[in-house]
């Protein structure tokens, strides 16, 4: 395993020296660093030109100038690492170092909501063949595959910030409104489920009703301009969430897991009330960290206590519950927060462009719904096109392995549908997508240029391609690409060690 | 925070009241408290200090205007408006030319120490070479070899050259009023005299960052400063000027209080990842007109597309950048968003080369200068200039006219008087017949002219094929010579082009820049371009100090140069400034700074008070 990481790296770096080489005398050649100089009227431009060219060192031959860059981060192990000057004479340790932290905040979060909606969709549909929602997921991902990433992001900022923004104002549904919504979401539910004739009506019926009452709901009570929870929902939805948790861990026939789920539920809910003087006590990010450990802890204990004969699976069910239910507490948390943060942008809650409000002041819970405010479009943006992606490959992937012998025998023996899907089924379907994900994932870093030059991010795209303008800043173009293919070397890397962990038969030698 | 508005609808309705009684009294502050703005700039703050080499940015000049007071500054009219509040300049006597600078009493840095003779001496230390004693040197593999003279020697990276500019005060400026005044002596007479020395950032801090374990008071290192300059201290000066060229770069918000020092309305109070920054009222200011908004906040938004959206939503107030025509459509129908087609300080213009051997040198004809001439007018009768406007500028910016001088900025009395005289008005039109005429007299059957031009970018290339397209109506073949390094190309391959099309920024309206461009020897006369009446203009012109024939001078010049048939001015790069109506007196400015040039007088409207 060691040797087998060593050699990877090895090689990876080696490819890299001689791709950088390759790039730095390429990318010199695609503009000209003292670009902006060249067209200045101003008096002094050749002292101008002249301490450029001391400072960035252009009167040296470019292949040459490579091996003093080089030398710069060989100098790693003397303690003296540097990537070299920007063209406004700026480290470029520290251009790159906020960059990379802005990436990764839009990223991660991106690409975590991308893998799992992405693989639950792509599987349910391959579990629903050729059903109605099959025919609309295809269409849809095709549909969003196909869309360029900037005209999303302005349908979004036109749509999902300006539009919604403008409904805060007043916001009140049309009843029509409410009548197709609720046509369409029962539709889409009756698809999910299946079934013939009646039931497929029934289910038709109900989510229509339930989805307009909801709705109705929201209007009368005014919930889009002051939304919060509170118990009785975070119950409701709680319990909710503790059965399907425990149908896809365990099966609902296990009693055991379900009562510790639902147990979770209840001390959360009962938690609430004296939850919210400790929130107004020490609002910061230390007290969520540790109750977000807490509740997987007390989930943990009630799942071991409840489970008697079969602890583990049942403690793994309360403790996906618990923490889940956690999260609806800490949600009901923000939402009340939620009218305060309105009023202070003005507004106009949903942001833009950038990563935070300017000199927005408040608790925690305001930045907390300054960030998702921020990040929402952005991420909804990612989200659609690579989700398109994924949907298409857990689909493909999970068909295959559904129709393998082993699957067969699987339901031969008289496992439930669930077990084959989720235990012998899901696993091997995993492991093609974690080869386009660890792709993905390096591709991102350095490849949300569009989305972060239309949403003003500050993150490693919009620092490439300013590297690319005029003047050129070789220095800076190489940071990114060096970042770049690290991520991509360091992912494929681990695809290779998830594989193992996937799939025994494949070792890593 | 922008939490408390019944303060704001308080405090418009006492402005308001304060407008109304004839407010006059000048010491009162008219911050609204609780107001604050945020405005969309497409680059982010690099540097604080803007006299440096590096740091000369029209984004670190438009933060550093705001923070900062000046001895003047340019209106939306190009005019040129004193700030004696901040303090006076006064020419003491022409020859030689000495000017003295005195701030007033009360000016002070946000760190309470009076701005002063310390400040203004650093300005001519590091815009001087008189007190550079070193240069870096560099061996054949481009490594520095005098480090360790360079480490001790004295180096402000200010870009100041020998014999240019403010360096012609070659003796060290003399103090008084009790330091707050200024004396410098110009060894010879300097037209752009007004505009070349502004203060920077303060003497004190630098000296406080240089020195950090001697704990200078504010005054001490004024004093410390200013003797070592007078004494030519080499040994103290080096640090500090290490600091001056250094230490105002950064991203975040720096530690260390010095480096954010401001003597005018604003201090910079938050800065973030090259996101925004944040500028606040000062509250003891009171040299100048009195900001309304108590923040402003300058956001980093580079896509101008994203700037008017943001716009839209509300999350800046003011936008600002090159148009497309989708854009400029999608602004006109934005309820609430006023706005204003602002050109750039960029024009477009064509520039032929007369000494590299091709079609337009004299040489070719056997050093015939007037046939050579006749082939260029023929060209650049072809040129459609009015067609480039109207099918590449106007859909950008409906009112779009021709730019008329080489030497004037559109809206300052000398270039109406350039546009009067038509120094390049035979040219407006296209005359074919007139260019066929011109190339029968001349003899010249059929002449290729290789058009050097930015091969990446795409109105460019647009304007290259209107160019060609109508030159091959008169028989002139013109060859596509688009490169990606014209702007290399220009100085480096004289002999790869016979005309070059590209732009040339003019931030400034200093009379003299344009010497370097039309002068023999010239650092931007790539073309050979020389004619005895027209460099003895410019001679003229950097000893004539009386505006008026200043303006006589480069009147002359421009009509010269249309006679020369070297060079022809096409169009201003269009440009558009939107803002919110929530805001009122946003009046979008020509030069550098741009729509920030009368931040003070920006308000928020009654509606947004509301």
């Amino acid at each position: 395993m060691l040797s087998f990481i060593i050699r990877r790296l090895g090689a990876s770096i080696l490819v890299l020296l001689v791709a950088s080489f390759l790039i730095y005398n390429l990318a010199s050649l695609a503009g000209d660093p003292l670009g902006d100089l060249r067209g200045s009227t101003a008096p002094n431009k050749a002292a101008l030109i002249a301490a450029r060219i001391d400072q960035l060192q252009l009167n040296v031959p470019t292949p040459l100038r490579f091996f003093i860059w080089l030398s710069g981060i060989l100098k790693v192990f003397i303690g003296q690492f540097t990537l070299g000057d920007s063209v406004n004479g700026h480290s470029v340790i520290s251009l790159v170092g906020s960059s990379a932290a802005n990436t990764l905040q839009l990223v991660t979060a991106a690409t975590l909501l991308a893998v799992i909606f992405g693989v639950a969709i792509g599987m349910s549909t391959a579990i629903r063949q050729y059903s109605g929602y099959d025919y609309t997921v295809t269409f849809l991902s095709f549909l969003f595959f196909s869309l360029p990433a900037f005209w999303v992001a302005v349908l979004l900022k036109l749509y999902v910030a300006i539009g919604f923004n403008n409904f805060l104002g007043s916001p009140v549904i049309s009843p029509l409104s409410i009548t197709v919504i609720s046509l369409v979401s029962g539709f889409i539910w009756m698809s999910i489920i299946g079934g013939e004739g009646k039931p497929r009506l029934i289910v038709f019926g109900s989510a229509t009703v339930i989805t307009a009452a909801t709705l109705g709901f929201l209007v009368v009570t005014d919930w889009f301009t002051t939304p919060q929870l509170g118990p009785v929902l975070i119950a409701v939805l709680g319990a909710l969430t503790a059965v399907m948790v425990t149908s896809l861990t365990t099966g609902l026939s296990n009693r055991r897991a379900l009562y510790a789920a639902l147990i979770t539920v209840l001390i959360g809910v009962a938690l609430w009330y004296p939850l919210q003087f400790l929130f107004a006590a020490f609002p910061a990010f230390w007290l969520l960290g540790l109750l977000g450990v807490l509740s997987i802890v007390v989930g943990l204990a009630v799942g071991y206590f409840m489970g008697r004969d079969d602890r583990w699976p049942a403690a793994r069910t309360a403790a996906i519950s618990s923490f889940l239910v956690g999260l609806l507490v800490l949600a009901d948390r923000l939402m009340r927060s939620w009218p305060d943060y309105v009023q202070a942008v003005g507004g106009r809650p949903i942001a833009t462009v950038g990563a935070n409000t300017p000199d927005l002041g408040g608790s925690i819970w305001l930045h907390m719904i300054d960030s998702y405010t921020h990040l929402l479009l952005p991420t909804m943006s990612l989200i659609l096109i690579s989700l398109a992606g994924y949907t298409r490959y857990a689909r493909a992937s999970l068909l295959e392995v559904m129709n393998q012998d082993y699957v067969r025998t699987a339901r031969a023996k008289g496992l439930t549908e669930r077990t084959v899907v989720m235990r012998h089924a899901f696993r091997n379907a995993m492991i093609p997508i974690i080869t386009v994900v660890a792709f993905d994932v390096g591709g991102l870093i350095g490849g949300a240029v569009i989305t972060e030059t239309i949403f003003a991010w500050r993150g490693m795209g919009s620092l490439f391609t300013g590297a690319l303008k005029d003047p050129l800043d070789l220095n800076v173009l190489m940071a990114v690409f060096l970042i770049v293919g690290s991520f991509a070397i360091v992912f494929n890397i681990l695809a290779d060690l998830a594989y193992t962990a996937l799939d025994p038969r494949i070792r890593v030698s | 925070m922008k939490i408390k508005r019944i303060a704001v609808v308080a405090s418009v309705v006492a402005v308001a009241a304060l407008a109304l009684s004839g407010c006059s009294v000048p010491k009162t502050s008219e911050v609204i408290k609780g107001t604050s703005i945020s405005v969309a700039w497409n680059d982010p703050l690099q540097e604080y200090n803007t006299l440096s080499a590096t740091g000369n940015s029209a984004a670190n000049n438009n933060i550093s205007y705001m923070a900062n007071s000046p001895f003047n500054y340019y209106d939306d009219k190009n005019k040129l408006v004193k700030n004696t509040e901040f303090g006076t300049y006064t020419v003491e006597k022409k020859d030689p030319l000495t000017v003295k600078y005195t701030v007033k009493e009360g000016v002070k840095w946000s760190d309470g120490v009076q701005v002063g003779a310390a400040d203004m001496m650093m300005t001519w230390a590091a815009l001087t070479t008189h007190l550079n004693n070193v240069e870096a040197e560099y061996d054949a593999d481009g490594n520095i070899t005098n480090q360790a003279a360079l480490d001790k020697g004295v180096f402000f990276n200010a870009g100041a050259v020998k014999g240019q500019g403010l360096d012609l005060v070659s003796k060290t400026p003399t103090i008084s009023d009790n330091n707050r005044s200024v004396t410098i002596v110009y060894d010879k007479p300097f037209v752009d005299w007004e505009l070349s020395f502004p203060i920077g950032v303060s003497a004190h801090g630098t000296v406080q960052l240089a020195y950090p374990d001697k704990k200078y008071s504010g005054d001490a290192a004024n004093k410390a400063f200013i003797k070592a300059v007078q004494d030519k201290d080499y040994t103290f000066l080096s640090p500090v000027a290490k600091s001056w060229s250094n230490d105002y770069k950064f991203l975040d918000m720096p530690k260390e209080k010095q480096k954010l020092l401001s003597d005018g309305p604003y201090v910079v109070t938050d800065l973030k990842d090259q996101q925004f920054v944040t500028l606040t009222a000062r509250k003891d200011y009171t040299w100048g007109p009195s900001p309304k908004y108590q923040k402003i906040t300058v956001r980093v938004v580079g896509d101008p597309q994203a700037q008017i959206t943001a716009l839209q939503n509300g999350e800046v107030k003011i936008a600002e950048g090159q148009p497309t025509a989708d854009l400029l459509t999608q602004i006109k129908g934005l309820s609430g968003v006023k706005y204003k087609a602002a050109t750039e300080s960029t024009y477009e213009h064509i520039d032929l080369q007369v000494t590299n051997g091709g079609v337009f040198d004299p040489k070719t004809y056997g050093g015939d200068a007037a046939k050579a001439q006749l082939v260029r007018e023929a060209f650049l009768k072809t040129v459609p200039r009015q067609d480039i406007v109207d099918k590449l500028i106007k859909p950008l910016q409906p009112d779009a006219v021709l730019r008329a001088s080489l030497q004037f900025v559109p809206g300052t009395p000398g270039y109406d008087a350039v546009k009067k005289e038509g120094a390049y008005a035979q040219y407006d039109k296209v005359d074919i017949e007139g260019a066929k005429a011109d190339l029968a007299k001349a003899g010249v059957t059929s002449p290729k002219v290789r058009f050097l031009y930015g091969k990446t970018n795409t109105r460019r290339q647009q304007e290259f094929e209107l160019v060609r397209q109508s030159a091959a109506l008169a028989g002139i073949t013109v060859i596509d010579g688009g490169s990606e390094t014209w702007g290399a190309d220009l100085s480096s391959k004289p002999n790869a082009y016979d005309a070059a099309l590209f732009g040339w920024q003019a931030t400034s309206l200093a009379v003299a820049q344009n010497q370097a461009n039309y002068t023999p020897g010239g650092l931007n006369n790539y073309y050979g371009w020389s004619d005895k009446a027209l460099t003895a203009i410019y001679d003229k012109l950097s000893t004539e100090t009386d505006t008026a024939k200043q303006d006589d001078l480069l009147v002359q010049a421009d009509k010269i140069i249309g006679q020369q048939a070297w060079s022809v001015p096409i169009f201003q790069f269009p440009g558009v400034t939107a803002w919110s109506d929530t805001v009122t007196n946003v009046k979008p400015a020509f030069l550098a700074p741009q729509y920030f040039w009368n931040f003070w007088e920006w308000a928020p409207s009654k509606a947004a008070a509301k």
